[in-house]
């Protein structure tokens, strides 16, 4: 049970060498290994999508990678979304200006996929964002705020492109 | 009072950015599962896989053996060291149930807690797990409710006969005289699904212990601080003086986390027994059979109307499933009694019988969950609404219309024996009418209606009392009575204002709720202000959060509060100032004379008042920490219109919201935009309750829904964009605060049912079993299903 075998990643622009049980799921890793709780656990059956977190600029659910799997990675989770000036990214902004924020288990894969949608489709329509967040459950706020949210980060967003 | 209030009335009614929920943004939230110590053990249960079963052998010693495991109990471990958990009495009460903390000798439900596993890490403990051998003699399975309570039915507990956990008749005003002389009765029955609040965060704790004073430390994810500590007190004999329990971040409550369940106190019994910090965290499998489920209900329901439509009385009889316990603390009476009394909602019912029992059954207990026994209590009286209007020729609207109780008759008595009053039922479904185009939907409805589409529309109205104060009981019959909150006040010595309440949060932002009224009652800045809601180590004493009480009883007791500390503020503001009191005022954190000529600033006054107390008459100086109680006495009604549009497919039996309307009277509102996301956010549990989520078991008993593949909660794609308008008539308490984290959940059960049923009519259907799935929903249509 207890094999293990060396890793090496890059988590939030930080490289790290690591050895790792080859049955620890990213999701335990980045939390028990790295310490970086931000990334939730909701189900561990990659339904919720609460784990979901940025692997090579492609959202994944950290619940059902395994951490082996993540050898030679780039990885992102909420705790690297902080610009360099260690100022909010335009989406944490959107969504604590929009109230999109209840219990907030959810918001770290949802913020995952709202800026995953954004560098995919800088202006999404309404129908867009619910599609794309379809596979992050919230059961606080009923979606409208996140979806108010992230039509105001893609305002912003593009106010700054043209300016 | 209203002499003391301050003239600031700037943040109440603001949608002021709240400041809890920054952390959330950056991942520092520090959930239960992200809280660990150095040396730490970690638990897993060993649970049952049998729904009924004798336990005749229970074998641990490979689990034992393996390295890395410290300890495995079992149910034979705990006898006589703990208390196990009797149901609480209740004054209509059936039958009593005792919950062992692991199970002995008998198991009644498929996920009760056998062993628990101490280990390294949980891995370890899980694998451990695996290596008990258990030998069940399996027994006879109760699986429903109405075989459950026949003199044939075997057991789940001896002590409760027919299975009763719960059974009350209630009778009030002329009932048999109102069938009898009624114009029209109408008889409809309507079930509703076993379901469960799903918080995204299962349940967890961590329990540390430490020789000497304050023992035990336990964080756990859970809604009621103050009544777990005194109930982790009396079950392992510590003095409550010993134990601290701290609610950190919480991932959703819902009221799943409003209960008593075995395996916290467990960790609890266990971190002192061996000394060293243990963490437990419920993962979904675990949380979706060891977590309290909710509904689960069967209602026969009979009207009686005159030649107007006008109600007069109501007949029920109700059967709740309500699974193998009588849950801790709230008993097995919530849904049944909730149902029953609550039945009437915001319509005049001049006569009102119901007899509702709560039978036990071979599945999870069910707790309290959002608008407890309310949603199925409402659409059963909805849909039977929709049923007389036809038979009545009358428009679904008007016959609500013609029995809501109107403000220019309360306060109002009920046959439930609750008064109404401080509420708009009428003005609500004004509003939601003609922002709707209420009569444009009608009448374009028969031209969206063809190609296969069926268009409905649910008109429901609904009443939710809300804060309820000591004179009416959150759960009827229990002893549990929790009327009254404390919040305390203190000025630090810096001037900044700490609020202290054992009201945790669960994303309900109850601190900043709380800073936006001490800011108006105080005048002091916002930002000034900060609040503790989570330690019994730190806060004066309170139930905590649920039944739609936090904001009323937080806000009131600081008001409470607000009222003595500022006197004190005053006081010596006016000898520092050498001016007359009732010239001073408080804006922006600074204390000024009339014209503005003298100024204090509050740090400057704590400061000295502090740290140079000599200068300062004893009797001018009694401290900046005022504890206040509050009680409201009654509950306040909040009320609700929702208007539903959908769309049948007549093919597959899928239903689309097309639109979603809610007019909403929630009182005076603290944060706009925090009241809207619980509202939205009631409305999308609402969406699951009418069409998604059905907790299946088998006639063995056995769990077919124990994923989120299996499960379906709403996603962005179910819940329709929300159009919420307020109708507010302030309530009666404090401030004219009403509750509104629940009420909305009525409507959009009640709302949904009736815009599938409208949309069903259309083609002689109906439907009387909600979930609407599609299976349903054809069922309803009459489709030949092949079976």
């Amino acid at each position: 049970m207890a094999w293990e075998q060396e890793i090496e990643l890059k988590v939030n622009g930080r490289a790290y060498a690591k050895r790792v049980s080859v049955r620890t799921s990213l999701g335990d890793f980045l939390r028990d290994q790295l310490h970086l709780t931000g990334t939730h656990l909701g189900c561990e059956h990659g339904v919720c999508g609460a784990c979901t977190v940025s692997v090579d600029g492609k959202s994944a659910r950290s619940c059902l990678m395994l951490a082996v799997q993540a050898d030679g990675t780039d990885i992102v989770t909420i705790e690297g979304l902080r610009d360099e000036d260690g100022e909010w990214s335009v989406m944490q902004k959107a969504f604590f200006e929009n109230f999109a924020v209840q219990c907030g288990f959810c918001t770290p894969g949802m913020l995952s996929s709202a800026i995953e949608l954004l560098k995919e489709n800088p202006d999404p329509s309404e129908d867009e964002i619910r599609e794309h967040l379809s596979g992050n459950i919230c059961r606080c706020s009923g979606y409208q705020a996140i979806v108010e949210a992230v039509q105001a980060a893609a305002a912003a967003q593009r106010a700054e492109v043209q300016v | 009072m209203s002499d003391l209030r301050l003239t600031n009335e700037k943040a109440v009614g603001s949608s002021v950015l709240p400041d809890e929920a920054r952390p959330l943004l950056d991942g520092e939230g520090r959930f239960l599962n992200d809280i660990s110590f150095a040396g730490m053990y970690h638990v897993a249960f060993l649970r049952s896989q049998h729904a009924h079963a004798l336990l005749r052998e229970v074998d641990v010693s490979r689990a034992k053996d393996l390295p890395g495991v410290i300890r495995v109990l079992t149910g034979a471990d705990l006898l006589g060291k703990v208390e196990p958990f009797r149901a609480m009495p209740n004054r209509f009460s059936g039958g009593e149930s005792t919950q062992h903390w692991l199970a002995v000798e008998k198991v009644r439900f498929v996920g009760e807690a056998i062993c628990a596993v101490v280990a390294e890490d949980r891995a370890t403990a899980e694998d451990a797990i695996e290596l008990i051998e258990v030998d069940y003699d399996p027994l006879p399975v109760i699986s429903g409710p109405r075989e459950g309570e026949k003199d044939t039915s075997p057991l789940v507990h001896d002590t409760c006969a027919n299975n009763n956990l719960i059974k009350r008749k209630y009778v009030r005003g002329e009932i048999d005289e109102a069938f009898a002389t009624a114009h029209l009765v109408v008889k409809r029955d309507f079930s509703i699904a076993r379901k469960q609040a799903l918080c995204l965060e299962g349940r967890g704790c961590v329990a540390a212990w430490r020789e000497g004073g304050f023992q035990l430390s336990i964080w756990m994810s859970h809604q009621l601080p103050y009544v777990v500590r005194h109930y982790i007190a009396k079950h392992l004999g510590l003095p409550e003086t010993d134990v601290r329990v701290i609610a950190p971040q919480t991932g959703g409550g819902f009221g799943q986390k409003a209960s008593i369940y075995p395996e916290e106190f467990v960790c609890a019994h266990l971190a002192r027994l061996l000394r060293r910090p243990v963490k437990w965290v419920e993962d979904r499998l675990e949380n979706m059979v060891a977590s309290t489920h909710a509904r689960e209900q069967e209602i026969e329901l009979e009207a009686a109307f005159d030649e107007d439509g006008r109600i007069l009385g109501l007949r029920s009889e109700i059967w709740v499933d309500v699974g193998a316990y009588s849950t801790y603390l709230w008993s097995a009476g919530m849904e049944p009694l909730q149902t029953g009394g609550l039945m009437p909602g915001p319509y005049r019912v001049p006569a009102l019988q119901y007899n509702t029992r709560g039978v036990a059954t071979n599945k999870t207990p069910t707790g309290p969950y959002r608008a407890v026994g309310r949603p199925s209590a409402s659409a059963s009286l909805e849909l039977l609404l929709n049923e007389a209007a036809r038979k009545l020729d009358l428009d679904p609207a008007e016959i609500r219309r013609r029995n809501l109780i109107l403000q220019d008759e309360m306060p109002f008595r009920n046959a439930n024996n609750l008064i109404h009053e401080h509420v708009g039922y009428m003005p609500c479904l004004r509003m939601a009418m003609a922002e709707a185009g209420y009569e444009d939907l009608r009448a374009g409805q028969a031209a969206a209606s063809g190609n296969g589409k069926l268009r409905g529309i649910g008109v429901a109205c609904f009443a939710e009392l809300t804060g309820l104060g000591t004179t009416t009981a959150v759960g009827p019959g229990t002893l549990l009575q929790p009327g009254r909150d404390a919040v305390t006040l203190r000025l630090e010595t810096s001037g900044v204002l700490t609020i202290a309440a054992a009201l945790p949060s669960q994303g309900q932002r109850i601190a900043t709720a709380m800073r936006q009224v001490a800011a108006d009652e105080l005048g002091i800045a916002l930002e000034d202000i900060s609040c503790l809601t989570s330690d019994t180590g730190m806060a004066p004493y309170g139930f905590g959060t649920f039944a739609s009480r936090t904001a009323v009883f937080g806000s009131g007791a600081v008001i409470q509060a607000a009222s003595e500390l500022r006197r004190r503020m005053i006081a010596l503001a006016a000898f520092l100032l050498e001016e007359p009191e009732k010239e001073l005022s408080i804006i922006n954190s600074v204390i000024k004379n009339l014209d503005g000529s003298k100024m204090l600033t509050l740090s400057d006054m704590a400061e000295r008042s502090f740290f140079s107390a000599k200068d300062i008459p004893q009797e001018l100086n009694q401290g900046f920490e005022v504890t206040a109680f509050y009680d409201p006495k009654h509950g306040s009604f909040a009320a609700g219109a929702h208007i539903v549009v959908v769309d049948v497919d007549t093919e597959t039996g899928a239903i689309e919201i097309v639109r979603y309307v809610a007019a909403e009277d929630v009182g005076r509102l603290i944060n706009p935009a925090v009241v809207e996301g619980q509202i939205i956010g009631g409305i999308a549990q609402g969406v699951g309750e009418a069409l998604l989520e059905e907790l299946i078991y088998d006639d063995q008993g056995q769990p077919l829904t124990v994923t989120l593949a299996d499960y379906i909660v709403p996603s962005a794609l179910e819940v329709p964009n929300i159009e919420l308008h307020h109708a507010n008539t302030p309530s009666g308490a404090l401030g004219g605060f009403k509750g509104c984290g629940e009420g909305s959940i009525i409507g959009a059960l009640s709302g949904i049912a009736c815009a599938v049923s409208d949309a069903l009519a259309r083609r002689g259907g109906d439907i009387h079993a909600f979930p609407a799935t599609p299976e349903r929903v054809l069922r309803g249509l009459g489709v030949d299903l092949g079976d």
